[in-house]
């Protein structure tokens, strides 16, 4: 009876502690862009949100660019899911539906892309963007980042394909339909819910790319939110809680579709790594 | 009555021929090409092509000022990288990085599994909660934890002279820079390992547990001998996962800390940046990023060899 | 109005031949039932035939017209998979719809996109509509119009994949075991709906069973195959009352043909230490012999009476019928060990005689209930009766 208590004591101080730990960098930022500037540098931060600094955080949100960065952001992103899905659902029906030469190197490759160090090709990659004009160029982030969330989303149409019976394909073959349109109008609504993961994780891939923006970007003009916030990194007089309004605007979207579809994730990423 | 007709031979059927490569059908054996086309090539230009370049820059001397003019040099600058100390104090950083960001990672993340396989009240928004730190970008996580970080106004400090102590530079000295950035890891990390073991944990089949209680088992020895060995393959898959990416890690850590102070938290990928972009040496930096996919390749074959043995060993 | 000829179409996996050189006309209008065991190489035969798999070696043609390279949605065929395979994204009304609109589909409607904006706008064409309600009505669907799959009961899924079979008004219906996946009454119901759809659209359909309750019902032809090789082809009345091998008389009827190795001694035949009987006929000149006698043909006699000596072992009352299983007896009237490895005896008899296990009998049956096989080759032998008495079998 005891230890069993004991037991459920022990619990909640367990979970209570992993909240605190998993969830106090995000209170704190929420706290620390309701916060006075003046408190945050000189008389000490308040441990709580002051709902009635909000206006004035705003006033200070003007301040920065933030509506072109996270339209740059956007942009950005929508392009790096666009092309992702398009070349993604390719190679995941080829790879679930064909038998051909060159399969099990695709694959590899595909799962290589997952091990590859972004920093590692970034300068041949920059070498190459100034020969085809695409340095300074959003264009450019997207290709970039596609080589990366590609891959991912290949693996999980892969896998959800390979759930779909083949004879429904079949079956609109008899009924006239050729391969290209028995893959848009038969296979990828059927695995709707799975395009939709591939689609958050590429577009949260392109959302939060840092270091490709920040080597190829030298026009602030095309500065997405991720290098916009990171320039007031090691900067003197930060205007303290506007930054940390953006990044909490910045990280929202992210935060609320991850964990909308957090478990489709996890089976894409761990599907892709296992099968290769 | 129809048996006849049935039996009869018909005269029109063309003789048969063997079918390879001829007709429609020879064209049907292209079609899995025309799908995997564009997204093969895309790849090879946009991730294979830069990925070789960058190796074979590692041959070359190459300086940043002038990248398309390289002297290949073989393997010289793996020469100087194996006899500069500074390299093996860099391999050093890598291995205790990632390595303890999978044992905390992991270890932080199946406790939190393991408490979150109970049914309580409120455990989805706990679970939500305890996400964050995987679903936050690199950049607003950085900021965030910088300011926790702050050694003169930050909530860390604030907490520790409360307590009668003295400050403590989290990120700026050398003895804590690596413990604070894995601190951060941690928090990045751990959700990921908790959803994939969580995952793992709910498949468990009950019956079996069941069965184990039954018998008279406790609930230490049904964990060990029902529940681990059902859940090791993908405690194994998440581990070497965490490896890989703290290997190719390189936003937070660049972000915290830049990889100082005097170089404490400087990873081969920190480094490698730092070399080509502040030594402007091109040819020394790939080296060091070679070296660094060769980790993360070698991790995943060891990962793939215990599989491929799992694999033989439950087919048996 | 296609004549299908198969010449020597061969089906091989890498190493291991599925179907060796089959070889079969079928005539307009027919319901053909490929009938076998599972494995046995039917359902690739008419996958073959709708170009759902390559043929590896050989021919086929419609109407003299080689088709052996065409896609399968150039062969006009309508195909109805054992699992349905309908749509389960689309409503009924879209599934039905389908097909016609793949039919009004020029090459660039399916560019990704445009094939949305194309579809979306045919399904609002007078004609593909008039026509997919149409179907529906015939087959009892236009209640269901707006469902999708998932919400319907199994027998409207097979009724909606029939529908959309239909549409394309095809000269040829293949068919693989489509009520396979149905309870045993609604089995029996739906076996009659497309007996009567055939007879209704008068075209050629192809159906593939494992049932041969299915075969016999609904079949003007029958394939009897085995390992991928026909065993026989007749009409259901042919293979039922002349399996052309021993394959064909277990796999056909319900209990199957009792096929009885016997020694032929004079006009007296003994099963392998039991006891023997005078058979009522001519018998064929080979010495060893197997005996198959229909379940129907025996009757049941007092012990002495002229028969094979039995001994009830099995009583399963039926109702209607009884299912008799029946263990021969030797000379001595004891049961030997040799009499125990034969398989037992089943007699099927009208009506619910008391009989109980343990009943010494004599199965009596008519000569011309009997067909033989050669205990070599296990085929059917010519029937040993003078040619007039056969003229009416």
């Amino acid at each position: 009876m005891t230890s069993k208590r004991l037991t459920s004591l022990l619990h909640v101080v367990l979970v209570l502690a992993l909240v605190i730990f998993g969830g106090f960098p995000i209170y704190w930022m929420a706290t620390t862009a309701l916060s006075l500037n003046s408190e945050l540098y000189n008389t000490g931060q308040v441990p709580w949100p002051q709902l009635g600094n909000l206006p004035a955080m705003l006033t200070d949100l003007t301040q920065l660019p933030l509506m072109r960065w996270l339209v740059n952001t956007g942009i950005i992103a929508v392009g790096t899911t666009t092309l992702s899905l398009v070349l993604g659902a390719l190679a995941g029906y080829a790879l679930s539906r064909f038998r051909f030469h060159g399969k099990g190197a695709l694959g590899f490759l595909m799962f290589m892309t997952q091990v590859v160090p972004e920093a590692l090709i970034l300068v041949p990659l920059y070498a190459m963007f100034i020969t085809l004009g695409l340095l300074n160029s959003l264009l450019g982030l997207v290709l970039a980042n596609v080589g990366f969330s590609l891959p991912v989303a290949a693996f999980i149409i892969k896998g959800a394909i390979d759930a779909v019976p083949y004879e429904i394909e079949e079956s609109a073959a008899v009924d006239g339909c050729p391969r290209i349109s028995v893959l848009t109008m038969i296979v990828l609504p059927i695995i709707a819910p799975s395009l939709a993961a591939a689609a958050v994780i590429s577009f949260f891939a392109g959302w939060n790319e840092y270091l490709f923006a920040a080597t190829f970007l030298r026009d602030r003009e095309l500065w997405p939110a991720s290098v916009g916030l990171a320039s007031f990194i090691g900067q003197y007089e930060t205007p303290l809680s506007a930054v940390m309004g953006a990044a909490l605007i910045f990280s929202l979207p992210a935060v609320v579709f991850f964990l909308l579809i957090q478990r489709k994730i996890v089976a894409g990423i761990t599907a892709g790594a296992v099968k290769g | 009555m129809s048996n006849q007709a049935l039996l009869e031979r018909p005269a029109a059927v063309p003789a048969p021929t063997s079918r390879k490569g001829r007709g429609p059908q020879g064209i049907a054996r292209l079609m899995p090409y025309a799908f995997v086309v564009l997204p093969a090539a895309y790849l090879l230009v946009f991730m294979f092509y830069p990925l070789g370049r960058q190796v074979y820059l590692s041959l070359t001397r190459t300086r940043l000022a002038n990248p398309n003019r390289s002297e290949f040099i073989g393997f010289g600058n793996y020469e100087r990288l194996f006899g500069n100390p500074e390299f093996y104090s860099v391999l050093r950083i890598t291995l205790t990085y990632s390595i303890m960001a999978v044992v905390l990672g992991v270890a932080v993340g199946m406790i939190a599994a393991l408490a979150l396989n109970r049914p309580f009240r409120g455990r989805t928004l706990v679970r939500g909660v305890l996400l964050f730190g995987w679903a936050v970008p690199n950049v607003a996580a950085a900021l965030v934890w910088l300011w926790i970080f702050n050694e003169r106004s930050g909530i860390l400090n604030t907490v520790v002279t409360g307590l009668g102590l003295e400050r403590i530079s989290w990120l700026t000295s050398t003895d804590m820079a690596l413990p604070s950035i894995l601190l951060v890891t941690v928090w990045q990390v751990a959700p990921f390992v908790m959803l994939v073991m969580l995952a793992a944990l709910q498949s468990v089949p009950e019956e079996v547990k069941e069965a184990a209680v039954i018998d008279g088992a406790d609930k230490l020895s049904v964990f060990r001998a029902v529940t681990l060995p059902h859940i090791l393959p993908t405690l194994q898959l998440v581990s070497l996962l965490v490896m890989v990416w703290s290997i190719r890690r390189f936003d937070i850590i660049y972000l915290l800390t830049g990889g100082g102070p005097v170089g404490s938290t400087s990873t081969l990928i920190v480094k490698l940046r730092q070399v080509a972009f502040e030594n402007h040496d091109l040819g020394m930096s790939s080296a060091y990023g070679v070296v660094g996919l060769m980790l993360a390749l070698t991790v995943a074959a060891i990962h793939a060899l215990f599989n491929i043995r799992r694999q033989r060993s439950s087919s048996r | 109005m296609p004549d299908i000829q198969l010449k020597d179409v061969t089906k091989r996996f890498g190493n291991s031949t599925i179907i060796p050189r089959f070889d079969a006309s079928i005539k307009d209008g027919e319901f053909l039932v490929l009938l076998g065991p599972s494995g046995c190489g039917k359902s690739t035969l008419l996958r073959m035939i709708a170009g759902l798999t390559e043929i590896t070696d050989g021919a086929l043609a419609f109407d003299g017209q080689d088709v052996t390279d065409w896609s399968p949605s150039r062969r006009g065929v309508a195909f109805v998979f054992q699992s349905y395979a309908l749509y389960p994204h689309m409503t009924v009304r879209e599934n039905i719809a389908f097909p016609l609109l793949m039919d009004a589909f020029r090459t660039w409607h399916h560019i990704p996109l445009v094939s949305s904006i194309v579809r979306w706008k045919l399904m609002r064409r007078p004609d593909i509509a008039s026509r997919t309600n149409q179907i529906a009505e015939q087959l009892e669907l236009t209640p269901l119009m707006d469902r999708r799959p998932a919400s319907l009961s199994g027998g409207q899924r097979q009724r909606v994949a029939l529908a959309r079979s239909l549409v394309r008004d095809p000269s040829l219906y293949l068919l693989d075991e489509p009520l396979s996946n149905l309870d045993a009454k609604l089995r029996t119901q739906m076996r009659s709906e497309i007996s009567a759809l055939h007879q209704r659209v008068r075209k050629t359909f192809i159906y593939v069973t494992h049932d041969q309750v299915e075969a016999m019902t609904m079949a003007t032809n029958i394939i009897v195959m085995n390992d991928g090789e026909i065993q026989q082809i007749g009409t259901p009345d042919e293979i039922y009352a002349r399996p052309a091998n021993t394959f064909v008389a277990r796999f056909v009827g319900a209990p199957p043909m009792n096929l009885l190795g016997v020694r032929r001694d004079g006009s007296r035949l003994a099963l392998d230490g039991g006891a023997g009987w005078r058979h009522p006929g001519a018998l064929p000149a080979d010495e060893r012999l197997i005996l198959g006698l229909r379940p129907e043909r025996l009757t049941l006699l007092p012990e002495g009476r002229p028969g094979i000596p039995a001994q009830v072992v099995l009583v399963e009352r039926l109702g209607a019928e009884v299912i008799l299983g029946c263990r021969a007896i030797s000379a001595d009237g004891k049961s030997s060990g040799d009499l125990l490895r034969q398989d037992l005896i089943f007699v099927r008899v009208a009506g619910n005689p008391h009989v109980a296990p343990g009943a010494k009998v004599s199965l009596g049956y008519d000569a011309d209930a009997a067909t033989w096989y050669s205990a070599d080759t296990e085929q059917a032998l010519p029937d040993p009766r003078p040619v007039s008495a056969t003229a009416e079998a």
